[in-house]
């Protein structure tokens, strides 16, 4: 009950934040227009598919977790830097009911963007000649939900460990990493080597890959990149739970 | 005579530095108790080991018969606190505000209602229920600070240099509404203002580096000391005792 009280008051603290709908609806939306304008100006010879709807459509709808991971990274640390905190410290609240509270709307916040991002893309899909099958669509919204966790874990866990003007610049480099080496706008499979290398030992290849499978005709691997997926999710929730419930006996100390 | 908190030994030291040096006091039910002291006394580490924000290296004390070593959970749900600097959740208005804290303490929805119009109208806040925290003035959002640990029905209120920062007029206005919950609940103040002290209190405690130097009423203290005026008798406990 208390987590869902903290949850309430963490949805409305996001929501009235005007920048939480400029970078969390505003702008993959935006990307996925322009670079739906980008694929439509690359000759069919180039062969260079990773900026076609089916594909473009999952990998924003992952790439926009990554701006959900910012807001729930700075709304913790802002957080840690009030007085508001201190003051629920002091109450019966638990450390359960700070991760699901501040886990919660973050999550509710993700099946929305992703809802919009792909509602765009079967429009722009029915404007390019492209029928996205719904049935695909919801398996991909499945296949990110271990993602939806691995970002909010990692929006946690920089929120506790730094301090609010720090936090983003932690985010920024997962925000670059996630779109260079997550195959969202390059093929990694075609690139191979070292790049393919460290994209695989990393998450974000793996849950690009993963969304994108349900429009593919032979998705392969896809067991492997589920459990590597869930794994580090999994990992990192763990890791923030840990540092935020450390961090808040150092806070108040 | 009853007593809220009996506090037996308490104790912190952040590394080499003792904080509150093996401290003994008995605050009395019902009563306004003042901590005075300079910065670095020891008054905000004592508050905070009393509402479980601080573990003490030693010592313990009991808040309502409840340790704070031993029953912490049963010592968080009597008693709540106004910390020293103002917090308030800032994109909230004022009456969410008070919801939210009403909510945490796990009050039911009729509960919470209730309690909201209740404290909106003890402290005046009507007029801005609607306005979000962040906008207020430095005044209104310390008297929000203490209308949302008052909600919660304490039993016991520590109020953390509630004054602190504010402008004379402010400053009286809320002495107002703390002069009356005087008799109601137990409250415990910390403070710098010697005027806030001798309005307000009905007894004194003045620490000086982690250690009590002197327990009394007002009176007491200044016969004690010999002096007339609280702030001379302060001074006398600091520099002499």
């Amino acid at each position: 009950m208390k987590s869902f009280v903290f949850a309430k008051r963490t949805l409305k603290e996001i929501l009235r934040d005007p920048l939480s709908y400029i970078f969390c609806l505003g702008f993959p939306l935006v990307m996925l227009i322009i670079m739906s304008v980008v694929d439509r100006s690359i000759p069919a010879q180039a062969n260079m598919t990773v900026f076609h709807i089916e594909n473009l459509g999952p990998g924003i709808a992952y790439f926009g977790l990554t701006f959900v991971m910012l807001f729930s990274s700075i709304q913790v640390s802002k957080d840690r830097s009030t007085a508001l905190l201190l003051r629920l410290y002091a109450s019966p609240m638990k450390p359960a009911d700070y991760m699901i509270g501040y886990t919660l709307p973050v999550c509710i916040l993700a099946l929305v963007q992703m809802g919009i991002c792909f509602v765009a893309a079967f429009v722009i899909g029915l404007c390019t000649g492209y029928t996205f099958p719904i049935g695909a669509i919801l398996l991909s919204v499945l296949a990110l939900l271990p993602s939806i966790f691995l970002f909010t874990g990692l929006g946690i866990l920089f929120g506790s460990a730094v301090n609010e003007k720090a936090a983003p610049g932690l985010c920024s480099i997962i925000i670059t990493a996630t779109g260079m080496i997550g195959g969202i706008w390059m093929d990694i499979d075609g690139l191979g080597g070292v790049i393919q290398k460290v994209a695989n030992a990393l998450p974000f290849y793996h849950g690009v890959t993963l969304a994108k499978s349900p429009f593919r005709e032979n998705p392969k691997d896809t067991l492997v990149h589920l459990t590597w997926t869930i794994v580090c999710a999994v990992v990192v929730y763990i890791l923030a739970a840990i540092i935020f419930r450390n961090k808040m006996k150092k806070d108040i100390r | 005579m009853s007593y809220s908190i009996e506090i037996k030994g308490l104790r912190k030291e952040f590394g080499h530095k003792v904080a509150v040096n093996d401290l003994e006091l008995k605050i009395p039910e019902g009563s306004l108790f003042a901590i005075l002291g300079v910065n670095g006394a020891g008054k905000t580490t004592t508050i905070r080991m009393l509402t479980g924000l601080t573990t003490p290296t030693g010592g313990d004390a009991l808040v309502l018969g409840h340790s704070i070593k031993e029953d912490l959970e049963a010592v968080k749900k009597l008693v709540n606190l106004s910390p020293q600097e103002t917090s308030v959740a800032p994109n909230l208005t004022v009456r969410e505000n008070l919801e939210f804290i009403a909510g945490i303490y796990g009050f039911d929805r009729e509960k919470i209602k209730q309690k909201t119009l209740q404290i909106l109208e003890q402290f005046g806040l009507d007029e801005v229920a609607h306005s979000k925290a962040k906008t207020l003035s430095g005044g209104w959002q310390r008297k929000l600070s203490i209308a949302m640990a008052l909600i919660t029905e304490p039993r016991i209120l520590f109020l953390d240099e509630p004054t602190l920062g504010l402008d004379v007029l402010a400053r009286r206005e809320l002495w107002k509404e703390i002069e009356r919950l005087k008799g109601k609940i137990t409250m415990i103040l910390t403070t710098h203002y010697m005027e806030e002290a001798e309005a307000l209190s009905d007894e004194i405690a003045v620490m000086v580096k982690g250690d009590l130097k002197a327990v009394g009423t007002l009176e007491e203290l200044k016969r004690l000391t010999g002096t007339e005026k609280l702030e001379d008798a302060f001074v006398k406990i600091v520099e002499e005792m």
